[in-house]
């Protein structure tokens, strides 16, 4: 593990480069081939990118260096590199989803949050890994390889937003963009030690963004410092009248509160989902212990809380989920069953066996577990509990990862549609990362954003890189 | 679930095709969702409500 201070260009964050660019310090030319450099050196092992647009991007910062040069910057992302998941439409390259069934379909717009990302000034270097069509798992039949976890290339880096969470957590961009529809954010986050933010619903516009379930899809940032998180959620939150899930609130101002003491601030700890529910590894559960004890020592309140089993939000997800997805993949399952990989295929043909009560059901428990979550957020500013139980463990051992997948507390917060944040919590003895997950009120990520900062700042997680070179 | 009624189900939904190319991924979804929505507490109030409930003009 590497631990301190920023001397390397690709250990820049997105605010530290956004800064010397804007102060004429550090030219966006410089910071993007110091990227594409790094990018060639280390993807091969890594497989963060399904395709890299690499001659682009330099083009791109080279007019941003001289717009930089002459005053007239785009916005607070200027000059500044960013990756996007491959389900989201980047005009003039294709969206594959990672999956031969979308190999040729080239997007002819940008997708609202790449839209906004590039008014902001940032740069897209490339489309990323992500398990096929968001759900199907980290396959090896597919076009492309998948992603590989920097702190161990043997291991999972998570997903689906695989590429995103190896690629931001490997510096080989400051960035990215994934989705959450189950914990597809907050997975790569936690298993590659970044800060990966499921958004409230509604808060990110989805138009452009091939969809996996509607009601439980999310668009959110991927950073390796919380501070950097809440800017680029600055720029790709607000209201699309064009997305029917988006949400009519004002635009927040994340990054300036991020700073702000916790003392008094009452933390909800739901201490069962990884001590009954789903009982952790030791080593996580005594990382959550620690992350309390600090929370506790900066000022705040940490008192214990209850929620529905995770078992029953798990199984609320996935009727869910798997009955929206078959709606979407129906017809391409009856027809091209064999242009999916095995892992997607199994996933997505679980829907066609429920039924619409079964659905009707899952829906109507669902506003039951959002009232239950609201009452616990009532009575505390926010929830901290476990996102994985485990460490990422080995890309190459199917039954580990099927094991490890469902060993998680994210998809009670993809039912509820609350703000859910994953981050490092520490690293195991076989130096890999352990997480953690705080859980806001609907559109107070602030408040989420001050709580992950105060331990962020107490721990110094954010200074561990992966010993990849 | 057993064999008979997961093809009856799978050539219901269509998936004529993928039970001939692939019977084993069939049956593992079929087995994916047996049970799980038996792990979900149903509302005994008549009324509970589904989410998103019907906004009329909402989003549009």
């Amino acid at each position: 593990m590497r631990d301190g201070p920023v001397t390397e260009l690709h250990w820049l964050g997105v605010a530290e480069a956004a800064g010397a660019i804007a102060a004429k310090d550090l030219s966006p030319v410089e910071l993007m081939k110091a990227l594409l450099d790094r990018i060639a050196a280390l993807d091969p092992q890594l497989n963060a990118f399904i395709r890299l647009d690499g001659e682009a991007a330099l083009q791109t910062a080279k007019a941003a260096e001289a717009e930089a040069t002459a005053g007239r910057l785009r916005g607070p992302l200027h000059g500044v590199p960013v990756g996007i998941k491959d389900i989201i439409n980047v005009a003039g390259l294709p969206t594959t989803g990672h999956s031969k069934i979308l190999q040729d379909n080239l997007a002819t717009a940008d997708a609202v949050c790449v839209e906004k990302l590039r008014g902001a000034g940032a740069i897209v270097v490339g489309k990323l890994s992500t398990h096929e069509f968001a759900i199907g798992g980290p396959s090896f039949d597919l076009p492309w390889p998948p992603a590989r976890n920097p702190w161990n290339t043997d291991h999972h880096p998570g997903g689906s937003s695989s590429g995103s969470g190896s690629g931001v957590s490997a510096g080989l961009f400051p960035m990215a963009l994934g989705s959450d529809t189950g914990g597809s954010v907050r997975n790569p986050a936690s298993c590659c030690g970044i800060v990966g933010l499921k958004p409230t619903y509604g808060l990110v516009s989805r138009r452009g963004v091939f969809p996996l379930s509607f009601t439980l899809d999310h668009i959110g940032p991927m950073t390796r410092t919380v501070a950097d998180n809440a800017l680029m959620l600055e720029v790709i939150a607000g209201h699309d009248p064009h997305d029917p899930g988006s949400a009519s609130v004002p635009n927040g101002h994340y990054a300036a509160g991020v700073a702000r003491s916790v003392r008094d601030l009452r933390v909800g700890f739901i201490r069962h989902f990884h001590e009954i529910d789903v009982p952790a590894e030791p080593e996580v559960t005594a990382a959550l212990e620690h992350v309390a004890r600090t929370l506790q020592l900066e000022g705040a309140e940490v008192r214990d809380v209850h929620l529905p089993t995770l078992g029953e939000f798990g199984a609320v997800n996935r009727v869910i989920l798997q009955s929206e997805a078959w709606a979407i993949h129906g017809r391409w399952l009856r027809e091209r069953p064999g242009d999916y990989g095995q892992l997607a295929r199994r996933r997505l043909m679980a829907g066609a066996f429920f039924t619409a009560g079964d659905y009707v059901q899952a829906q109507r428990r669902r506003l039951q577990m959002i009232a239950e979550v609201e009452v616990a957020l009532r009575e505390h500013d926010v929830l901290l509990c476990a996102s994985s139980m485990d460490p990422a463990c080995r890309i190459d051992r199917p039954a580990d990862i099927d094991r490890t997948y469902p060993r998680q507390a994210r998809t009670p917060f993809n039912v509820t549609g609350h703000p859910a944040l994953a981050m490092m919590a520490g690293l195991s003895l076989d130096g890999l990362p352990l997480s953690v997950q705080f859980v806001g009120r609907y559109f107070d990520e602030a408040t989420l954003f001050q709580v992950a900062r105060a331990w962020e700042q107490a721990s110094g997680v954010d200074k561990k890189h992966p010993p990849i070179v | 679930m057993d064999k008979a009624m997961i093809e009856l189900l799978a050539r219901h939904a269509g998936l004529a095709k993928a039970l001939a190319e692939f019977p084993d991924d069939v049956t593992a979804a079929a087995k994916q969702a047996a049970n799980v929505a038996e792990k979900i507490r149903q509302p005994t109030d008549p009324a509970a409500e589904p989410w998103p409930p019907m906004r009329a003009g909402a989003g549009l």
